[in-house]
């Protein structure tokens, strides 16, 4: 299904500028992978093997998916995906 | 290791002791006896600070204030109100209020310092220099600079108020018979794995972490009441087992006599500064400085977060040329919101007078790449974790091989004390005794949300640095220089400088249009304050009459009647916004702090 994602400042070179863009899945992986056909080079930057790029944080609605099933969190009809940068400590 | 400054020839005299705020006066005297000068008495008509050796012109120190904060007025109390110190601490502790410790004494005596031993640095190389003015109001306003930037930033700025927060919501933790604690990770799975231990879900943990993660950056950290039920529900020895196994730090909220009874205080007492001084090597470039004295002056920083680059920023404000250090693909800090075209303006507000050069120090060739730009620096800066730079080979026997006049300084969290957690601002706050001290002050449980550590931590490394290299215009070596977040802490409560001023009547009062902070020292300021309330000073009737008269009325009638009083700015966007505090402020596409030094 159609999904709203946020994007940060940080990767809007890659998505023509844009703020909030549309994609489809049913999970974040495919979210994701459907992003990186429209937008190629934003998935190197969100993910680093077969997890959450250490420096990026991932929220399907609210929830940060680190703490529900990771990349492989379902999607449900209208969800928001929104991705931050993530910098512990100070 | 020795006192940096240790050298007969080089002395100093002090000025007179503010009435008004005589703990600036002390934090002045105690840093001078930390840096190891000789102290030649004090010249109570003279200017804060003068300094003399055969080899200088004599160099001075004087405090300017702005009209609404005059010096002579100016005490902790009004200029933590003023400058928004206040409104940061009081988002997380429930209404603004004093730190309740002598911070911008001790802050601004550093930036005293530290500008009087840069331009003793500038003078040996060949500038003129005879004396510099600083600023406490802008060095109080440095302190806050990032809150600042975030608050004013042209989108998404942050509007975070004091009160937001429940005062008992937030770290630190509170275990079942009481115990006070901080507990610590940078890493989401320890947190999820304590949490799921403890007995919160997934979704709960999830949740605290993002605010827990943030709490760095917007000086609030509402905790769920899931995870604090949870705590509260388990005995100390239970949560230090579970936190063991997780992989989390737990750090105890301490007082200040069990810091004193710790191994390594001893050490700390004498000072904030560890110096070994290494081979003979004089520096290879010589350009001459011309209106700030560190001009010519090369400082490569390897920092993240807020204490390194801070002590970056400040070197810049001295005219140092300093290259950043950063990971290819930069700074992850660079992206964090709110931002200004592209660019986090916290990070801005730290870093943008720097050069950034992309070096990764993980391979061989990013780490020779950075002996060899050290052949041209004077000052290579990191604060990396212990035991990383010797892994790294980039320590100071690393580097002084390549380049024996190099000031190697490590801006740390622990320095020599030894506690297995992440040495981090709000943890390190809990060890020191500086959140029991904060929390009698202020009413809460724990210490500050605003990061006045990594910032004081900051600023006490970048003073040594300019000392460090003031020895080494003077000697000729280069040297190892350690400060850190606990150094600071330890200096900030320093016994030798003295309790709080006196006060009389001191507080904050709801005016037609805000909040006045009044801070009446003595027994005339009240009679002043009687005469200009009608006759006398009615505790049942002040709030009442104060609250009649806009906030610049009370202010400008106080301070023509020699009682010291400041606006106390709750909204850092209004605080942007006052034209009494803009001499200290400039524009960027958020609002920004000036340097707090000027040079004569």
């Amino acid at each position: 299904m159609s999904v709203s994602v946020m994007v940060p400042t940080l990767l809007r070179p890659l998505t023509d500028g844009q703020k909030k863009v549309e994609a489809q899945g049913e999970t974040v992986r495919h979210i994701i992978d459907h992003l990186d056909s429209r937008y190629p080079g934003i998935k190197a930057r969100l993910v680093h093997g077969d997890e959450v790029h250490r420096f990026v944080n991932i929220y399907v609605n609210d929830d940060d998916i680190r703490f529900a099933s990771g990349l492989g969190t379902a999607i449900a009809p209208g969800d928001k995906l929104t991705v931050l940068p993530a910098v512990a400590g100070g | 290791m020795s006192r940096i400054l240790d050298d007969a020839s080089l002395s100093w005299r002090s000025g007179p002791c503010l009435p008004a705020w005589q703990t600036l006066s002390a934090a002045l005297h105690r840093q001078g006896e930390c840096l190891g000068l000789q102290h030649a008495g004090s010249d109570p008509d003279g200017p804060a600070l003068q300094l003399s050796h055969p080899d200088l012109h004599p160099l001075h120190t004087r405090l300017s204030g702005l009209p609404a904060l005059p010096v002579e007025l100016s005490t902790e109390f009004t200029l933590q109100a003023a400058c928004g110190l206040m409104s940061v601490h009081g988002r997380a502790s429930g209404r603004p209020q004093a730190l309740g410790v002598n911070y911008l004494a001790t802050l601004n005596a550093a930036l005293t310092w530290q500008g009087l031993l840069a331009a003793a640095v500038g003078q040996l190389r060949g500038g003129h220099f005879s004396g510099v003015a600083l600023q406490p109001a802008a060095g109080a306003l440095l302190s806050i600079g990032q809150y600042l930037a975030g608050a004013t930033a042209p989108e998404d700025p942050e509007q975070i108020l004091p009160g937001s927060q429940d005062a008992l919501a937030r770290p630190p933790f509170l275990s079942a018979e009481g115990a006070l604690f901080e507990l610590e990770t940078l890493d989401s799975h320890p947190w999820k794995r304590f949490w799921n231990a403890v007995g919160v879900s997934d979704v709960i943990a999830g949740k605290a972490w993002q605010r827990f993660l943030l709490r760095y950056a917007r000086a609030v950290a509402p905790m769920p009441a899931e995870c604090l039920d949870a705590l509260a529900a388990l005995p100390l020895a239970q949560i230090r087992l579970i936190a063991a196994e997780s992989g989390v730090a737990l750090v105890p909220v301490r007082g200040l006599v069990q810091r004193r009874a710790d191994a390594d205080y001893a050490a700390s007492e004498a000072g904030p500064w560890q110096l070994q001084r290494g081979q003979s090597g004089v520096p290879s470039r010589k350009t001459t400085p011309g209106q700030l004295p560190l001009q010519g002056i090369r400082v490569l920083e390897s920092c993240r977060r807020i204490q390194g680059p801070l002590a970056g920023h400040l070197l810049s404000l001295l005219g140092a040329e300093v290259i950043r250090l950063e990971p290819p693909g930069g700074d992850p800090l660079r992206n964090m919101p709110p931002c200004a075209d592209g660019c986090s303006v916290r990070f801005d507000a730290l870093n943008h007078l720097k050069d950034v050069r992309e070096v990764d120090i993980k391979t061989a060739a990013g780490r020779a790449e950075i002996h060899e730009l050290c052949r041209d620096a004077d000052v290579f800066l990191h604060n990396w974790a212990p035991g990383k730079a010797a892994e790294l080979q980039l320590d100071a026997a690393d580097l002084h091989a390549t380049r024996p006049s190099l000031i190697h300084a490590y801006a740390g969290g622990w320095g020599d004390a030894k506690v297995d957690a992440p040495g981090t601002d709000f943890t390190v706050q809990a060890w020191s005794g500086v959140a029991s001290r904060i929390a009698s002050a202020s009413g809460t449980r724990g210490g500050t949300l605003f990061t006045a550590l990594d910032v004081l931590g900051g600023v006490i490394s970048a003073q040594g640095i300019c000392a460090a290299l003031l020895d080494r215009e003077l000697h000729g070596h280069g040297a190892q220089l350690h400060s850190s977040l606990l150094g600071a802490a330890d200096l900030l409560l320093d016994n030798h400088c003295g309790i709080a001023s006196p006060t009389v009547l001191q507080g904050l009062f709801a005016t037609a249009d805000g909040l006045l902070a009044l801070d009446c020292q003595s027994r005339q300021q009240h009679q002043a304050l009687a005469r200009l309330l009608g006759g006398e000073v009615d505790p049942a009737r002040l709030t009442a009459q104060l609250a009649e008269r806009n906030t610049e009325h009370w202010v400008d009638a106080c301070l023509e009647a020699g009682i010291p009083a400041s606006t106390a700015h709750e909204d850092l966007a209004l605080l942007a916004a006052d034209p009494r505090l803009a001499p200290s402020l400039s524009h960027r596409a958020y609002r920004s702090v000036q340097s707090p030094w000027s040079f004569l």
